[in-house]
């Protein structure tokens, strides 16, 4: 009689289950490097002694719960303490979150073009979207396609939007740039159709500096323009790991924060 | 102007860091959510905490409702019947009646002052002898030590005439595991606590009055009850000892310290200089003898008269005669096994030689291997509240001072670090226990006593090369500084509050050494193998064979009986009686002809003094010396020299193991106390008394009269 254990189930499924595709090893080795990087720069941005403290004072004030429980105004104490030390422990580790927030801030953006939607593939439709100034803009403006690109439905309008919307489907992998616009002046939007990585731009703005830094990676459109942004509709990401669908952020998260807790561990870092 | 622009300068910088941050936290993208693992781990423990403090604190909350129920169900309202909300207790080792009564009439105690004043200040009866394990033994159990087995520090294994500590047994596992030349311990040591009797915070406890109990002595290996203590005098340090330094040091020298020491060698390595600590020994090594050891580094600058220390992961500068924080120390054995502790360095001296005393290795609190108190966890939450701190039984280190490792000024710091520790729980303790008993022994004043006396006295032997006028006044700074803390205990505490200050025994110089082996041994008690005059430690040189009487520890006389002793040769009976009787005569009053003072005031049978089921262990006679005398430091160890009286030259100059009527210790109360003589035993049945507890029938002390109106 054959039972049913966990070893065998994952030796039932290890092919899917320890497989690793290019974005999931990415994702892995990034998570690995980023979590080593930032668990340094934390101890050499953080006041280590203090924050040492503050952990322990903490878990000395979980115990006093604990301990004395049976006094009720030590109990209600020791909690108050706690909120207190919490704040305290909190506004230690601010100081580090300074230093690695921009940065960080730029690398994840960085990795999300490449990360977070997927390319498009060949023969399933997608939307492109543009944003108008006003609605009356809106019956002047024209979408240009390549050769390799095909519009699959007539455009929708949505006046309370200011939005129009073409449902368009590609024929070939490539590169392609579209132009949308009135027929005096048109703008280009990049599209990726491909079973590769590739760095992806879902949309170009005409919006300010910190918003086109945040989420697009194409020039911004001019300020006098009647389109105000261009959106291509990609697919978002998921990443198989462990048997387990993920986005990236998500699984990134998870393993840099269990790569930052090893390292932390081997480096002697408090955190 | 220049001050203007930087602060300007700063204030953009902070702007932009601002506007940035405030960018980043407040956009709500999913890919600038996250700001790394160390953001990550804040937020996460901090919310972790939250939740499990949330979750400990409701079922604190909801629970207690019922669990007051059941208490009040099972023992009837816990303060039914209390005269007392709350009951504090500070013990000040060995603080002497008349010095205190000496220092208050001279102005310098005003709190204490106060409390003789306003409450009470007696003489408080000590127990024979008067030595602290068995004091603070009877003053937490109640009863004599026939009912509480502690004689000593020491007691004697009868089938080898060796001693081994009185109070705790510790032993390896029972079982191991034999591979190939490591022996892996199956389970953890075993720790038996030699005490008997029941300490009265577990009456309390059982009737739901809560406990706070720190560093009691003789209250290793901790006891479960309802409350919380941190254990004292007689935990040992890691290599199991009752606390062996360690002198790290470049001079080469064959010499040993007489005990409570090592030495050892700094070698050379490369620029810098390599020494090691000694551990316990390897568990897992089928040798014994086979020591871990944690080498650290030392980098002195002789110009700049400092050196950096490597020790593990920890780097650390001192200057000369400084000290180190209290230092984790790891102590590596084959196959994950470790041993942690903690220690403090002191750098002696860095040209032309270096030296370094490590103090013992002490258990860490924090990550205690061995129990040092109960719950376990409460050494912890004291660990984490205050840092590391002194968990050794004697943490104060006499032996380096005596043996002058330590100089008196780095001797003082260590001692007053450790009592500052002891004052920080203290006050949380307080707080913590707003109803119930909170318990407090402070070694500082026994420890600072033995070593300082020598400078209290005109012409003591061990400070006779010190003028007069550079004499410091060690011991005066101590009482008054007892007596501020005393002040800012009053403070803390109501009406409804009983403070009393109980030492366990009082003060007297010890100036001349009597070796009572000696004594017996020229007057035919003790005989030597053939052709010896002297015997090494514990006996080493003794023909047992011929022996009738011995002596080992501070005040045990010991007969070697048939039937008891291993080869002992005094029958029971009729003629042990009068060997004793015999022994009693002839040393009661034994003058020394040096100064011609008594060097014993009394020879006390224990048959008569001590009642109980321990009788059978204890000494057959308690030697009471006079005052300025006490056995010598090589009679204690059972060696036997020509001499019989000597004098004390070393730093330890003062003593209490005399005669237990030169020597009570301190009663101060809040309230008045009506008895004239109280003794160190009514301390339990009367805590008991006000507390509204029935007294158990076995206590051999009597409830004190103590004034249920607060002091005015």
């Amino acid at each position: 009689m054959v039972s049913f254990t966990p070893v065998a189930a994952l030796l039932t499924f290890s092919p899917s289950f320890f497989h690793l595709d290019l974005p999931a090893l990415l994702v892995v080795l990034l998570s690995i490097v980023i979590g080593f990087l930032m668990v340094v720069v934390f101890r050499y941005t953080s006041d280590q002694k203090a924050i040492r403290i503050a952990k322990d004072q903490l878990k000395a004030h979980l115990l006093a719960v604990r301990l004395f429980q049976d006094q009720l105004p030590v109990v209600l104490s020791s909690y108050g303490r706690i909120l207190k030390g919490t704040g305290r422990y909190l506004r230690l580790a601010f100081r580090p979150l300074l230093f690695v927030a921009l940065p960080l801030t730029l690398l994840i953006v960085q990795l999300d073009r490449y990360l977070g939607v997927k390319p498009l593939s060949t023969g399933r439709p997608f939307l492109i979207k543009a944003r108008a100034i006003d609605s009356e803009v809106l019956n002047t403006i024209e979408l240009g396609l390549p050769l390799a690109l095909q519009r699959t439905a007539p455009p929708v309008h949505i006046p309370t939007e200011n939005e129009i919307v073409w449902r368009v489907v590609a024929r070939e992998p490539g590169n392609y740039d579209v132009s949308i616009g009135p027929p005096d002046r048109t703008f280009s939007k990049r599209v990726s159709v491909s079973t590769e990585l590739e760095r992806i731009s879902a949309i170009r703005l005409q919006g300010h500096f910190w918003e086109r830094m945040l989420l697009s990676a194409e020039s911004r459109l001019p300020a006098e323009s009647p389109i105000q942004s261009i959106e291509v509709g990609y697919p978002s990401r998921s990443i198989a790991f462990v048997g387990v669908e993920w986005n990236w952020i998500w699984l990134f998260f998870v393993l840099s924060l269990v790569a930052g807790f090893l390292f932390k561990s081997i480096l002697g870092i408090e955190i | 102007m220049k001050n203007a622009a930087g602060s300007a300068t700063k204030c953009r910088h902070l702007a932009v860091f601002a506007v940035v941050l405030g960018l980043v936290l407040l956009c709500p993208l999913r890919s600038e959510a996250y700001a790394g693992p160390g953001a990550g781990f804040a937020v996460l423990s901090s919310f972790w905490t939250l939740f499990v403090a949330f979750l400990y604190s409701a079922y604190a909350l909801l629970t207690w409702p019922f669990r007051h129920l059941l208490r009040s169900l099972r023992r009837r309202k816990a303060y039914g019947k209390a005269q007392i909300k709350r009951a504090v207790i500070l013990g000040f080792d060995g603080m002497d009646p008349e010095l205190a009564a000496r220092f208050i009439a001279e102005g310098t105690l005003p709190n204490l002052a106060k409390l003789q004043a306003q409450g009470s200040f007696r003489k408080l009866r000590t127990t024979f002898p008067a030595i602290s394990p068995v004091a603070w033994s009877t003053f937490m159990t109640g009863v004599n030590p026939g009912k509480h087995n502690i004689y000593d520090f020491l007691a004697r294994d009868l089938s080898s005439y060796l001693p081994f500590l009185s109070s705790a047994e510790i032993r390896a596992p029972k079982r191991s595991w034999k591979i190939g030349k490591y022996t892996i311990p199956l389970g953890k040591p075993v720790i038996k606590g030699m005490r008997r009797g029941t300490p009265f915070w577990h009456w309390l406890g059982k009737s739901g009055i809560f406990c706070s109990v720190i560093r009691v002595p003789v209250t290793f290996p901790p006891e479960k009850f309802p409350g919380v203590l941190l254990s004292g005098m007689c935990v040992p340090d890691l290599k199991g000892s009752q606390g062996t330094f360690c002198l790290c040091t470049t001079r080469h020298t064959d010499e040993k310290f007489r005990e409570g020491g090592v030495r050892v060698p700094i070698e050379r390595n490369g620029s810098g200089l390599r020494t090691y600590i000694p551990g316990p020994e390897d568990p897992l090594s089928s040798n014994s003898g086979s020591e871990l050891r944690v080498h650290f580094e030392i980098r002195p600058d002789a110009g700049k008269r400092l050196a950096l220390f490597a020790v593990d992961s920890e780097k650390f500068t001192l200057q000369v005669g400084e000290y180190s924080p209290w230092i984790p120390v790891k102590f590596q054995a084959a196959l994950g096994f470790s041993a942690r502790g903690i220690c403090r360095f002191y750098l002696k001296e860095v040209s032309p030689e270096v030296e370094v005393y490590v103090t013992p290795v002490n258990i860490d609190p924090g990550r205690p291997d061995l129990p040092i108190s109960h719950p376990v966890t409460y050494s912890i939450y004291l660990a984490k509240l205050f840092g590391p701190y002194a968990t050794l039984g004697l943490a104060e280190d006499t032996w380096a001072l005596n043996e002058e490792v330590l100089d008196d000024d780095a001797f003082l710091v260590q001692c007053y670090a450790n009592h500052d520790d002891r004052e920080r729980m203290l006050f949380d303790a307080l707080e913590k226990t707003r109803q119930g008993l909170c318990a407090c022994v402070f070694d500082t004043t026994d420890r600072v006593q033995h070593m300082f006396w020598r400078y209290l006295e005109d012409d003591h032997p061990a400070a006779r090369g010190v003028p007069r006028a550079e004499r410091p006044k060690v011991i005066e700074e101590l009482y008054s500084r007892m007596d501020g803390l005393i002040g800012r205990v009053m403070q803390q505490i109501d009406e409804e509050t009983l403070l009393l200050v109980v030492s366990d025994h009082g003060f007297k110089s010890f100036a001349r050494c009597l070796n009572l082996n000696a004594w017996l041994h020229q007057n035919g008690y003790l005989a030597l193998k053939s052709g010896k005059t002297e015997s090494g430690d514990w006996f080493e040189d003794v023909d047992w064979s011929q022996t009738r009487a011995y002596t080992m520890g501070l005040n045990g006389l010991y007969m070697n009986l048939k039937g008891r002793e291993r080869e002992g040769i005094v029958p029971p009976g009729a003629e042990a009686e009068a060997l004793k009787e015999e022994l009693r005569t002839k040393l009661n009053g034994l003058v020394d002809p040096a100064s011609g003072r008594i060097g014993i005031t009394g020879v006390f049978d224990c048959d008569a003094i001590y009642a109980g089921p321990y009788v059978d262990n204890a000494p057959d006679l308690i030697v009471g010396y006079g005052e300025g005398f006490r056995a010598s430091w090589d009679s204690v160890m059972g060696k036997v020299t020509n001499q019989i009286f000597e004098d004390n030259l070393k730093a330890w100059s003062g003593d209490h193991c005399v005669d237990p009527r030169l020597v009570p210790g301190v009663l101060f109360s809040n309230r008045k106390i009506a008895e004239e003589k109280p003794g160190i035993v009514d301390v339990a049945p009367t805590i008991l008394k006000l507390f509204g507890l029935p007294l158990p029938a076995h206590f051999d002390g009597t409830p004190l009269t103590v004034s249920t109106e607060p002091a005015g």
